[in-house]
Protein backbone atom coordinates (compact mmCIF):
# COMPACT_ATOMS: atom_id res chain seq x y z
CA UNK A 1 0.00 0.00 0.00
CA UNK A 2 1.44 3.64 -0.87
CA UNK A 3 1.05 6.21 1.34
CA UNK A 4 1.76 9.61 0.19
CA UNK A 5 3.76 12.33 2.28
CA UNK A 6 3.75 15.38 2.96
CA UNK A 7 6.59 17.60 4.95
CA UNK A 8 6.57 20.71 7.16
CA UNK A 9 9.41 22.40 7.58
CA UNK A 10 8.44 24.74 10.35
CA UNK A 11 5.48 25.36 12.24
CA UNK A 12 2.83 27.46 10.14
CA UNK A 13 3.58 26.53 7.05
CA UNK A 14 1.55 24.02 4.56
CA UNK A 15 2.67 20.32 4.53
CA UNK A 16 3.72 19.72 0.96
CA UNK A 17 3.97 17.05 -0.85
CA UNK A 18 7.60 14.88 -1.13
CA UNK A 19 7.60 12.07 -2.14
CA UNK A 20 5.85 8.56 -1.03
CA UNK A 21 6.38 5.22 1.28
CA UNK A 22 5.22 1.50 0.49
CA UNK A 23 3.39 0.57 4.25
CA UNK A 24 0.54 -2.04 5.14
CA UNK A 25 -0.60 0.93 7.81
CA UNK A 26 -0.57 4.12 8.98
CA UNK A 27 1.54 3.46 11.93
CA UNK A 28 4.64 2.15 9.39
CA UNK A 29 3.85 4.28 7.08
CA UNK A 30 4.95 7.04 9.65
CA UNK A 31 7.58 5.05 11.17
CA UNK A 32 8.95 4.40 7.55
CA UNK A 33 8.34 8.58 6.22
CA UNK A 34 10.32 9.72 9.30
CA UNK A 35 13.57 8.22 7.80
CA UNK A 36 12.63 8.70 4.61
CA UNK A 37 11.40 12.04 4.35
CA UNK A 38 12.14 13.95 7.58
CA UNK A 39 16.05 13.15 8.23
CA UNK A 40 17.98 15.33 5.77
CA UNK A 41 15.69 17.95 5.73
CA UNK A 42 14.30 20.38 8.00
CA UNK A 43 11.04 19.20 9.49
CA UNK A 44 8.60 19.77 11.99
CA UNK A 45 6.14 17.58 11.10
CA UNK A 46 5.18 14.81 8.40
CA UNK A 47 1.51 13.64 7.30
CA UNK A 48 0.73 10.54 6.05
CA UNK A 49 -2.47 9.93 3.53
CA UNK A 50 -3.28 6.73 2.07
CA UNK A 51 -2.60 7.47 -1.85
CA UNK A 52 -6.04 6.29 -3.07
CA UNK A 53 -8.20 8.40 -0.63
CA UNK A 54 -6.05 11.19 -2.82
CA UNK A 55 -8.58 12.96 -5.07
CA UNK A 56 -7.48 14.46 -8.19
CA UNK A 57 -8.95 16.68 -11.29
CA UNK A 58 -6.32 17.46 -14.51
CA UNK A 59 -6.29 19.21 -17.46
CA UNK A 60 -7.41 16.40 -18.92
CA UNK A 61 -10.49 16.81 -17.32
CA UNK A 62 -11.17 20.10 -17.32
CA UNK A 63 -9.78 24.04 -18.26
CA UNK A 64 -8.31 25.74 -14.83
CA UNK A 65 -9.77 28.97 -14.71
CA UNK A 66 -11.94 28.68 -17.72
CA UNK A 67 -10.74 29.74 -21.37
CA UNK A 68 -11.85 33.43 -21.24
CA UNK A 69 -10.32 36.65 -20.11
CA UNK A 70 -11.03 36.77 -16.96
CA UNK A 71 -9.06 39.97 -16.04
CA UNK A 72 -12.19 41.16 -14.75
CA UNK A 73 -11.40 39.26 -11.57
CA UNK A 74 -8.33 40.53 -10.64
CA UNK A 75 -8.36 43.27 -7.71
CA UNK A 76 -6.99 46.27 -9.88
CA UNK A 77 -9.77 48.64 -10.21
CA UNK A 78 -9.24 50.38 -6.96
CA UNK A 79 -5.68 52.03 -7.63
CA UNK A 80 -6.76 55.39 -7.25
CA UNK A 81 -4.25 55.68 -4.14
CA UNK A 82 -0.57 53.78 -3.41
CA UNK A 83 -1.74 50.18 -2.74
CA UNK A 84 -0.47 48.40 0.02
CA UNK A 85 2.44 46.01 -0.82
CA UNK A 86 0.20 43.23 0.15
CA UNK A 87 -1.84 44.10 -2.87
CA UNK A 88 1.01 45.36 -5.36
CA UNK A 89 2.31 41.54 -4.37
CA UNK A 90 -0.88 40.14 -4.99
CA UNK A 91 -1.68 42.08 -8.48
CA UNK A 92 1.81 40.69 -9.92
CA UNK A 93 1.39 37.63 -9.03
CA UNK A 94 -2.51 36.93 -10.28
CA UNK A 95 -0.72 38.66 -13.73
CA UNK A 96 1.94 36.64 -14.17
CA UNK A 97 -0.22 33.55 -13.18
CA UNK A 98 -2.61 34.52 -15.79
CA UNK A 99 0.51 35.34 -18.33
CA UNK A 100 1.38 31.74 -17.35
CA UNK A 101 -1.87 30.02 -17.80
CA UNK A 102 -2.56 31.47 -21.10
CA UNK A 103 0.49 30.43 -22.39
CA UNK A 104 -0.56 27.04 -21.20
CA UNK A 105 -3.84 27.27 -23.08
CA UNK A 106 -2.33 28.54 -26.10
CA UNK A 107 0.55 25.95 -26.29
CA UNK A 108 -2.02 22.99 -25.35
CA UNK A 109 -3.94 24.29 -28.10
CA UNK B 1 21.52 5.32 47.05
CA UNK B 2 23.73 6.90 48.84
CA UNK B 3 25.33 10.40 47.30
CA UNK B 4 28.26 9.25 45.56
CA UNK B 5 31.62 11.71 44.71
CA UNK B 6 32.24 13.37 41.24
CA UNK B 7 35.13 11.51 39.66
CA UNK B 8 37.54 13.34 38.81
CA UNK B 9 39.13 14.62 35.49
CA UNK B 10 40.49 11.54 33.05
CA UNK B 11 44.05 11.98 33.73
CA UNK B 12 43.29 12.22 37.45
CA UNK B 13 42.38 9.16 37.91
CA UNK B 14 43.51 6.57 40.18
CA UNK B 15 44.31 3.40 38.45
CA UNK B 16 41.38 1.71 39.74
CA UNK B 17 38.91 4.07 39.00
CA UNK B 18 40.09 4.48 35.90
CA UNK B 19 40.27 0.80 34.76
CA UNK B 20 36.49 0.77 36.15
CA UNK B 21 36.11 3.31 33.62
CA UNK B 22 37.41 2.00 30.83
CA UNK B 23 35.20 -1.44 31.65
CA UNK B 24 32.14 0.25 31.49
CA UNK B 25 32.94 2.35 28.35
CA UNK B 26 34.12 -1.11 26.39
CA UNK B 27 30.58 -2.27 27.44
CA UNK B 28 29.09 0.21 25.36
CA UNK B 29 31.33 0.84 22.42
CA UNK B 30 31.70 -2.15 22.14
CA UNK B 31 28.09 -3.34 21.67
CA UNK B 32 27.21 -0.19 19.66
CA UNK B 33 30.20 -1.10 16.65
CA UNK B 34 29.43 -4.35 16.56
CA UNK B 35 25.72 -4.43 16.30
CA UNK B 36 25.44 -1.96 13.89
CA UNK B 37 28.03 -4.33 12.20
CA UNK B 38 25.83 -6.71 11.99
CA UNK B 39 22.67 -4.56 10.82
CA UNK B 40 24.66 -3.37 8.09
CA UNK B 41 24.39 -6.40 6.40
CA UNK B 42 20.66 -5.98 5.86
CA UNK B 43 21.24 -2.81 3.65
CA UNK B 44 19.87 -3.51 0.45
CA UNK B 45 19.07 -7.16 1.52
CA UNK B 46 15.34 -5.83 3.86
CA UNK B 47 11.93 -7.33 2.87
CA UNK B 48 11.20 -4.01 1.47
CA UNK B 49 12.91 0.05 0.14
CA UNK B 50 11.38 1.11 3.30
CA UNK B 51 12.58 -1.32 6.12
CA UNK B 52 16.33 -0.94 4.54
CA UNK B 53 16.26 2.90 4.55
CA UNK B 54 15.07 2.69 8.58
CA UNK B 55 17.15 -0.28 9.79
CA UNK B 56 20.10 0.74 7.53
CA UNK B 57 19.32 3.95 9.58
CA UNK B 58 19.34 2.87 12.98
CA UNK B 59 22.87 1.30 12.21
CA UNK B 60 24.06 4.36 11.51
CA UNK B 61 22.67 5.92 14.66
CA UNK B 62 24.65 2.95 16.46
CA UNK B 63 27.78 3.79 14.65
CA UNK B 64 27.32 7.31 16.11
CA UNK B 65 26.79 6.00 19.46
CA UNK B 66 30.31 4.18 19.60
CA UNK B 67 31.91 6.80 18.00
CA UNK B 68 31.09 9.22 21.32
CA UNK B 69 32.17 6.45 23.30
CA UNK B 70 34.91 5.24 21.54
CA UNK B 71 36.09 8.98 21.88
CA UNK B 72 36.00 9.09 25.17
CA UNK B 73 38.61 6.10 25.43
CA UNK B 74 40.71 8.30 23.71
CA UNK B 75 41.17 10.18 26.58
CA UNK B 76 43.87 8.07 27.46
CA UNK B 77 46.30 8.48 24.83
CA UNK B 78 44.70 5.51 22.83
CA UNK B 79 44.14 6.47 18.70
CA UNK B 80 40.69 5.48 17.32
CA UNK B 81 42.30 2.98 15.04
CA UNK B 82 43.98 1.17 17.88
CA UNK B 83 40.44 1.05 19.93
CA UNK B 84 38.74 -0.44 16.91
CA UNK B 85 40.74 -1.69 13.36
CA UNK B 86 43.90 -2.81 15.63
CA UNK B 87 42.70 -4.43 18.70
CA UNK B 88 42.48 -7.87 18.66
CA UNK B 89 39.17 -9.57 18.78
CA UNK B 90 39.92 -11.42 21.73
CA UNK B 91 40.13 -8.12 24.00
CA UNK B 92 36.34 -7.01 22.53
CA UNK B 93 33.79 -6.80 25.29
CA UNK B 94 30.35 -6.88 23.11
CA UNK B 95 27.41 -9.29 24.54
CA UNK B 96 27.38 -12.10 21.51
CA UNK B 97 24.01 -11.16 21.37
CA UNK B 98 25.59 -8.38 19.06
CA UNK B 99 28.23 -10.91 16.83
CA UNK B 100 25.84 -13.55 15.97
CA UNK B 101 25.71 -14.12 12.42
CA UNK B 102 21.91 -13.69 10.80
CA UNK B 103 20.26 -16.74 8.12
CA UNK B 104 19.89 -15.21 4.96
CA UNK B 105 16.68 -13.74 4.33
CA UNK B 106 15.61 -14.69 8.51
CA UNK B 107 14.42 -10.89 9.04
CA UNK B 108 12.31 -12.10 11.79
CA UNK B 109 15.55 -12.02 13.77
CA UNK B 110 17.33 -8.63 13.19
CA UNK B 111 13.69 -6.94 13.98
CA UNK B 112 13.41 -9.31 17.72
CA UNK B 113 17.79 -8.79 17.93
CA UNK B 114 16.83 -5.08 17.99
CA UNK B 115 14.08 -5.32 20.19
CA UNK B 116 16.25 -7.17 23.19
CA UNK B 117 19.37 -4.79 22.29
CA UNK B 118 17.47 -1.34 22.32
CA UNK B 119 15.39 -2.23 25.59
CA UNK B 120 18.33 -3.24 27.13
CA UNK B 121 20.27 -0.24 25.83
CA UNK B 122 17.71 2.20 26.94
CA UNK B 123 18.02 0.99 30.61
CA UNK B 124 22.07 0.74 30.74
CA UNK B 125 21.72 4.47 29.11
CA UNK B 126 19.33 5.52 31.93
CA UNK B 127 21.79 4.05 34.92
CA UNK B 128 24.40 6.22 33.23
CA UNK B 129 22.49 9.87 33.24
CA UNK B 130 23.55 10.22 37.15
CA UNK B 131 27.15 8.59 36.68
CA UNK B 132 29.32 10.33 38.65
CA UNK B 133 31.75 10.25 35.66
CA UNK B 134 30.94 13.37 33.80
CA UNK B 135 31.95 12.94 30.55
CA UNK B 136 29.96 9.41 30.10
CA UNK B 137 26.73 11.48 31.87
CA UNK B 138 27.13 14.62 29.48
CA UNK B 139 26.94 12.24 26.49
CA UNK B 140 23.88 10.00 27.69
CA UNK B 141 21.24 12.69 26.88
CA UNK B 142 22.02 13.18 23.36
CA UNK B 143 22.27 9.28 22.64
CA UNK B 144 18.83 8.30 24.89
CA UNK B 145 17.21 11.11 22.21
CA UNK B 146 17.54 8.48 19.23
CA UNK B 147 16.41 5.65 20.76
CA UNK B 148 13.03 5.63 21.25
CA UNK B 149 13.04 5.46 17.58
CA UNK B 150 14.74 2.29 17.56
CA UNK B 151 12.38 0.94 20.09
CA UNK B 152 9.10 1.80 18.47
CA UNK B 153 10.77 0.18 15.16
CA UNK B 154 11.22 -3.41 16.41
CA UNK B 155 8.36 -3.40 18.32
CA UNK B 156 6.44 -2.37 16.09
CA UNK B 157 7.66 -4.79 13.20
CA UNK B 158 7.49 -7.55 16.03
CA UNK B 159 3.77 -6.64 16.32
CA UNK B 160 3.10 -7.37 12.80
CA UNK B 161 5.20 -10.20 12.46
CA UNK B 162 3.71 -12.05 15.13
CA UNK B 163 -0.06 -11.49 13.42
CA UNK B 164 0.41 -14.54 11.35
CA UNK B 165 1.00 -18.14 12.00
CA UNK B 166 4.05 -18.32 10.09
CA UNK B 167 5.91 -15.43 10.66
CA UNK B 168 5.19 -15.43 14.42
CA UNK B 169 7.38 -19.28 14.25
CA UNK B 170 9.86 -17.67 12.81
CA UNK B 171 10.18 -14.85 15.66
CA UNK B 172 10.03 -17.85 17.69
CA UNK B 173 12.80 -19.40 16.67
CA UNK B 174 15.12 -16.49 16.20
CA UNK B 175 13.66 -16.50 20.14
CA UNK B 176 15.02 -19.73 21.25
CA UNK B 177 17.99 -18.78 19.62
CA UNK B 178 19.11 -15.79 20.57
CA UNK B 179 17.29 -15.13 23.89
CA UNK B 180 20.12 -16.87 26.45
CA UNK B 181 22.52 -14.08 24.27
CA UNK B 182 20.33 -10.89 25.23
CA UNK B 183 21.51 -12.37 28.86
CA UNK B 184 24.86 -11.85 27.81
CA UNK B 185 24.01 -7.76 27.52
CA UNK B 186 24.05 -7.82 31.44
CA UNK B 187 26.88 -10.29 31.81
CA UNK B 188 30.10 -9.01 34.29
CA UNK B 189 33.61 -8.08 32.07
CA UNK B 190 34.95 -9.36 35.85
CA UNK B 191 32.57 -9.48 39.08
CA UNK B 192 35.07 -7.17 40.74
CA UNK B 193 35.45 -4.48 38.43
CA UNK B 194 31.81 -4.37 38.06
CA UNK B 195 31.58 -4.13 41.71
CA UNK B 196 33.62 -1.11 41.44
CA UNK B 197 31.68 0.61 39.01
CA UNK B 198 28.93 0.11 40.66
CA UNK B 199 30.60 1.64 44.37
CA UNK B 200 32.14 4.30 42.22
CA UNK B 201 29.09 5.39 41.17
CA UNK B 202 30.02 5.43 37.55
CA UNK B 203 26.08 3.73 36.78
CA UNK B 204 23.86 4.22 39.39
CA UNK B 205 22.16 0.13 39.03
CA UNK B 206 23.99 -3.10 39.43
CA UNK B 207 23.71 -5.14 36.50
CA UNK B 208 21.68 -7.24 38.07
CA UNK B 209 18.93 -5.20 38.98
CA UNK B 210 18.74 -4.03 35.54
CA UNK B 211 18.37 -7.21 34.30
CA UNK B 212 15.38 -8.25 36.31
CA UNK B 213 13.90 -5.06 35.08
CA UNK B 214 14.54 -5.76 31.32
CA UNK B 215 13.04 -9.12 31.86
CA UNK B 216 10.22 -7.63 33.29
CA UNK B 217 9.92 -5.57 30.43
CA UNK B 218 10.30 -7.89 27.38
CA UNK B 219 9.05 -11.14 28.66
CA UNK B 220 5.37 -9.57 29.06
CA UNK B 221 5.25 -8.23 25.64
CA UNK B 222 6.81 -11.09 24.20
CA UNK B 223 4.38 -13.42 25.66
CA UNK B 224 1.56 -10.76 24.75
CA UNK B 225 2.41 -11.33 20.83
CA UNK B 226 1.83 -14.99 21.79
CA UNK B 227 5.14 -16.09 22.16
CA UNK B 228 6.95 -18.29 24.59
CA UNK B 229 9.81 -17.86 26.49
CA UNK B 230 10.06 -20.41 28.70
CA UNK B 231 10.53 -22.75 25.31
CA UNK B 232 13.81 -19.93 24.58
CA UNK B 233 15.97 -22.20 25.98
CA UNK B 234 15.89 -20.38 29.23
CA UNK B 235 18.35 -21.90 31.93
CA UNK B 236 16.81 -24.07 34.19
CA UNK B 237 17.36 -22.76 37.13
CA UNK B 238 16.06 -19.61 35.59
CA UNK B 239 14.43 -16.94 38.15
CA UNK B 240 14.23 -13.26 37.53
CA UNK B 241 15.10 -12.77 41.40
CA UNK B 242 18.48 -14.89 40.98
CA UNK B 243 21.43 -13.44 40.51
CA UNK B 244 23.01 -17.07 39.18
CA UNK B 245 21.08 -17.15 35.18
CA UNK B 246 23.12 -19.41 33.46
CA UNK B 247 24.58 -17.81 30.34
CA UNK B 248 26.25 -19.37 27.36
CA UNK B 249 29.30 -20.67 27.16
CA UNK B 250 30.61 -17.54 26.09
CA UNK B 251 29.38 -14.01 26.87
CA UNK B 252 31.42 -11.58 25.24
CA UNK B 253 31.88 -9.37 28.01
CA UNK B 254 34.40 -11.56 29.25
CA UNK B 255 36.30 -11.15 26.01
CA UNK B 256 35.16 -14.62 25.27
CA UNK B 257 33.50 -14.85 22.36
CA UNK B 258 31.69 -17.43 19.46
CA UNK B 259 33.82 -18.29 16.36
CA UNK B 260 31.50 -16.14 14.36
CA UNK B 261 32.96 -12.81 15.89
CA UNK B 262 36.42 -13.70 14.74
CA UNK B 263 34.67 -14.17 11.13
CA UNK B 264 33.48 -11.07 11.31
CA UNK B 265 36.04 -9.43 12.58
CA UNK B 266 38.00 -10.45 10.19
CA UNK B 267 35.35 -9.10 7.57
CA UNK B 268 35.40 -5.10 8.60
CA UNK B 269 38.97 -5.36 9.02
CA UNK B 270 40.25 -6.77 6.04
CA UNK B 271 40.04 -3.63 3.72
CA UNK B 272 42.24 -1.47 6.48
CA UNK B 273 44.82 -4.81 6.55
CA UNK B 274 44.69 -5.24 2.88
CA UNK B 275 45.80 -1.21 2.03
CA UNK B 276 48.36 -1.58 5.26
CA UNK B 277 47.14 1.11 7.19
CA UNK B 278 48.70 2.49 10.84
CA UNK B 279 45.79 5.11 11.34
CA UNK B 280 41.94 5.70 10.18
CA UNK B 281 40.57 8.96 8.32
CA UNK B 282 38.87 11.09 11.12
CA UNK B 283 36.09 12.91 8.73
CA UNK B 284 34.14 14.41 11.59
CA UNK B 285 35.31 16.95 14.65
CA UNK B 286 35.73 15.63 17.70
CA UNK B 287 32.91 15.09 19.57
CA UNK B 288 34.09 17.64 22.38
CA UNK B 289 33.97 20.42 19.72
CA UNK B 290 30.76 19.68 18.42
Amino acid sequence: MIWEVFRQEKSGDYHKHCGNVHAPDREMALLFAEVQHGRRKPTNSLWVTPQKEIGEVDTEDTAFGGTTDKSYRWAMTYNFEAAASEVEESESEQASAERERKAQIEGGS
Amino acid sequence: MAAVEELSEPDDLTADEREAVQHQLFRLADDEFVVAERYTEWQVKAPTLESDLAFSNIAQDELGHARLWYDLLQDWGAEESELIWERDPSEWRHSTLAELPFDEGDWADPVLRSYLYDVAEDIQLRALQDSSYPRIRDRVGKILGEEDYHREHAANWLERLCEEEESRARVQDALDRLFPHALTLFAPTDEAVEERIDELGIRSEPLVTMREEWLDEVIPFLESLGLSVDDAELPEQYDVHHSQLELPEHTGRDQSHTDAWFDLHDDFTHTYQELGRTSAERIMKDPDDE
